[in-house]
């Protein structure tokens, strides 16, 4: 904000004695400084993370890696990624379409109270721990269905551990279209319906998808809620019903392996490398998104 | 842009979306009046998360058949495979003072590093310098478990075994639980790196949070403060602090709640035994983390699924709790660079 | 209460403004604004909301950098010392020019706490601060209407009394100049016309400056007034000359009530 002053420049008369000014002026100059440090302290692991990832990942990452099966000790992560992919799509279709109508309803139809009620459900819904919805989806989805470890089974836990950060974006997005908007339409006589699918959607929309891109981005990165409800298969995904590998998985089952037996260690890298452009990629999408929403709202508010 | 901050927030890398910026939500205007028969029908919707927690919930008591709360249930033994089913305890006190350690320090330590951060970004740090921190540092959020535990059990256990251990006991050896003999510090897994692992996890969320909190003090007050002659850190100190108290105390019960939560990068760096923590460099399990590598053993001993699923209720019970209480404390709070954070508490 | 006379012109004017020019990214908010306010006096600054009143005034105690993003040039004296010399502290200017905002901003503290808390910064001893925030609270007229309970709440009092709390608060500080910014914008007209019996008290120790859009007002407690349209300074004279009889048309037809 201003230049080091010292204490005796200027406007020097003051109350109260010189000494205790300086400790005063001091010891915000410390704080202006140190506290930044702490940001130091966290920027540095993150950096020195993707550092090593990268280097653990890149010598033995190929094309091969993307498009093989894991054969032996080797191979690729196809199986992998394809499972995972399937995982998400079936989450996040299940996320999207329970999220969505949850949050339009939250916003657009609930009486206050029950509005509510839901919004601290879904806070609390995203704060369960990831482990324990993957005993519920073991529990419910392979063992009292009798399916076993299936594809199905892992994207509906995943499912439900996405739906709370569609949900909140979702209601958000709803609640924040312009009331005039709403006042607009019905007052051109829409229905309620019409108006929400015609106008309320449209404009919601983008800031919906960032919060689907949000719950992607969250979802294809956990492994504890798919670890005991897709199982593990070490060939690419073969129908609802059979369990499937995933990239999480590749990290948990192989990262302990010794480095020097096989490539079993590298292809955990090579997930984990994959997996942090894949989030970082979604998350930058979920900005530019974001973005594009706040530009648009903006110029609707004006 | 406003939304409230709530347990589950997830602050992407970014100063985020701007689902938020759009004005201040939109004044409650009046509701779409459905025909009523589509409004019936909408409740159950409306009420999904609802429905969701509590099927959850449901099921995991259903699982657990309820026969094993009790004295037992508390006892300090845990049989690994149980050779008398019916009379077999399984105590939870090994893996509660694991998480009781782990997610404690844990929070102790990311909730001084985020309140520094969160005081940097909002007093001293120019906006746009703040702006691309913040990108950085919700970026940690975005990392998922796994890769935190890969990169803390392969890059970061050598280094903790060879460097940071040996040096913290020559150092620190006189503190109890530090020191101990030289047997004592291990492959590098352990408690100390568990620790150091959760907090860089915790971070982003207690940073968001803690951040929104200061930065939604008036900024009137702190002018107030500015123009009675008080230095910046005076102003943060004697007023921010205390105007924001809720809101930061909220933030510790969040990180709370997502610090006993975390299983999966806690079973890869805190040497996973069973046992009583001779030293902070010792193995140990926490919850979670037990819960998250016991469940393919408990197959075959339905008694051990049973006890595992109790684990498992117990921990999100106190989740719950402490999320809870965290939405109480932040409702006041609205944080703009969380997304996915869209509820109005 | 009577229109007050003109204070004499002080030999040396206690703060003297040249050429003060604020400048935000993408807009002049101050245009190269001089003039002088004296010592025991009040000084009124008025004219159309966004002319860049509450700019100026927040320029005086260097509050005005607060805000990031905005560029001030030329020159600020208190008593003969350049402000914005880069050796000074605003700190130090701050607790020599005071200020008060237009909505009352009690801390969360007590009633005592509040009116100490720039004591307790400069770490004056205890009887002092004692003292001094009896002292201030009576000025503020708060002392007698409290009956000497200061230790609820700041936040317990009512819209006035709270911005008499933190009038108390700023002299408490002991500054020379006292800005107030608006101070009855948010109250109701009892409130207000006890803030002006008291701004009309503070001119005897004090050079009170006060930004207001109510001209009424300005006409009741100023010494002097000055008109600023459009980041400008048009006028700047002894109150009843430019109510009764302006030089510059602008005034004339601001005060009159054409515009604004």
């Amino acid at each position: 904000m201003s230049l080091p002053s010292l204490p005796s420049a200027p406007l020097g008369d003051l109350r109260g004695s010189a000494a205790r000014w300086r400790r005063r002026h001091l010891l915000d100059r410390a704080m202006r400084w140190g506290l930044p440090l702490a940001l130091l302290v966290v920027l540095f692991p993150l950096f020195d993370m993707i550092y090593w990832i990268a280097v653990r990942a890149l010598p033995t990452f190929t094309w091969a890696t993307l498009t093989t099966d894991q054969v032996g000790l080797g191979g690729g992560l196809y199986a992998m990624i394809v499972g995972s992919f399937t995982l998400l799509a079936l989450a996040t279709g299940f996320a999207a379409a329970v999220g969505i109508a949850a949050g339009m309803y939250t916003a657009e139809y609930a009486p206050p109270s029950i509005a509510r009620w839901a919004r601290v459900a879904g806070n609390l819904l995203a704060g369960i721990p990831a482990i324990v919805l993957g005993y519920f989806g073991y529990y419910a989805l392979v063992l009292y269905t009798h399916w076993g470890y299936t594809t199905l089974a892992g994207g509906i836990t995943l499912g439900v551990f996405m739906v709370p950060f569609v949900y909140r974006t979702a209601d958000l997005a709803f609640a924040n279209v312009p009331s005039e908007q709403r006042e607009a339409a019905l007052a051109m006589g829409a229905r309620p319906g019409q108006y929400l699918v015609r106008v309320a959607l449209p404009i919601a929309l983008p800031a919906i998808l960032s919060g689907v891109f949000l719950a992607m981005a969250i979802g294809l990165g956990e492994t504890a809620p798919l670890l005991y409800t897709a199982g593990w298969s070490s060939t690419p995904v073969a129908g609802l019903f059979q369990p499937t590998s995933f990239l999480t998985g590749a990290i948990w089952n192989f990262y302990d392996y010794p480095s020097t037996e096989g490539s079993f260690q590298a292809l955990a890298f090579q997930a984990a490398f994959l997996l942090l452009i894949l989030v970082i990629g979604l998350n930058v999408v979920v900005q530019a998104v974001a973005e594009r929403y706040r530009r648009r709202t903006r110029g609707m508010m004006a | 842009m406003d939304e409230p901050i709530s347990p589950g927030d997830r602050p992407a890398m970014g100063r985020s979306p701007g689902i938020s910026e759009p004005a201040p939500p939109a004044a409650p205007s009046a509701p779409v009046r459905a025909p009523s028969l589509r409004r019936w029908l909408a409740s159950p919707l409306a009420l999904a998360p609802l429905i969701l927690l509590g099927l959850v919930v449901a099921v995991l008591a259903i699982a657990s058949e309820g026969q094993y709360f009790g004295l037992s249930f508390w006892g300090p033994v845990w049989e690994f495979i149980p050779t008398d089913p019916a009379g077999s305890t399984y105590g939870i006190a090994l893996f509660a003072l694991g998480t009781a350690i782990t997610a404690g320090i844990a929070l102790i330590l990311a909730s001084g590093l985020s309140l520094a951060i969160a005081i940097a970004l909002t007093t001293y740090l120019p906006p746009r310098t703040g702006r691309i921190l913040t990108t950085l540092t919700d970026l940690l959020a975005g990392i998922p478990s796994v890769v935190y535990g890969i990169w803390g059990f392969v890059v970061l256990a050598p280094y903790f075994a060879s460097t940071v251990e040996p040096n913290l006991r020559n150092a620190l050896g006189w503190l109890p639980g530090f020191g101990g003999p030289e047997s004592a510090i291990g492959g590098g897994t352990g408690l100390l790196l568990g620790i150091f692992i959760l907090t860089l996890m915790v971070i982003p969320l207690t940073t968001a949070v803690m951040r929104e909190s200061l930065r939604s003090v008036p900024r009137d007050v702190v002018e107030a403060g500015l123009a009675l002659g008080a230095t910046p850190w005076e102003v943060v100190r004697r007023v921010r602090l205390r105007v924001a108290r809720r809101g930061l105390w909220g933030a510790v019960f969040l990180g709370f709640g997502r610090a006993i939560g975390e299983s999966v990068a806690l079973a890869m760096v805190l040497g996973n035994t069973i046992q009583y923590p001779p030293s902070i460099y010792g193995g140990s399990y926490t919850i979670a983390s037990f819960i998250f590598t016991q469940l393919d053993s408990a197959f075959f001993y339905p008694e051990l699924l049973r006890a595992l699923v109790e684990f498992a209720l117990v921990i999100l019970l106190i989740t719950i709790a402490f999320n809870l209480l965290g939405q109480r404390a932040v409702s006041g709070v609205r944080t703009r660079t969380v997304p996915g954070a869209g509820g109005r508490a | 209460m009577t229109g007050p006379e003109p204070g004499p012109v002080g030999p040396e004017p206690i703060l003297s403004v040249r050429h003060l020019s604020v400048r935000a990214p993408n807009r002049t908010i101050l245009d190269d604004v001089s003039l002088d306010f004296c010592d025991r006096e009040v000084a009124a600054i008025i004219g159309p909301s966004g002319c860049g009143k509450t700019t100026l005034v927040r320029s005086l105690n260097r509050m005005t950098e607060v805000a990031p993003g905005v560029r001030i040039e030329g020159s600020v004296r208190y008593r003969g010392e350049e402000i914005y010399d880069p050796r000074v502290n605003p700190v130090l200017v701050r607790q020599r020019i005071g200020m008060v905002f237009q909505r009352p901003v009690p801390f969360p503290l007590s009633i005592y706490e509040n009116v100490a808390f720039g004591l307790r910064l400069q770490g004056i001893e205890e009887a002092e601060v004692d003292r001094t925030v009896r002292r201030s609270l009576e000025q503020a007229g708060l002392w007698k209407e409290l009956d000497g309970d200061v230790e609820r709440s700041g936040l317990t009092l009512s819209g006035g009394q709270q911005q008499r709390l933190c009038i108390a608060r700023a002299l408490a500080v002991k500054p020379r100049v006292l800005l107030l910014d608006e101070p009855a914008a948010s109250l109701d007209p009892t409130a207000t016309q006890r803030i002006e019996e008291l701004i009309f008290d503070l001119r005897k120790e004090y050079a009170v400056i006060i930004v207001t859009h109510n001209m009424q007002q300005a006409a009741r407690i100023a010494n002097r007034t000055a008109f600023l349209y459009q980041g400008r300074l048009i006028e700047y004279s002894d109150t009843h000359q430019l109510f009764e009889n302006p030089r510059e048309k602008l005034t004339e037809s601001y005060v009159t009530g054409r515009f604004g």
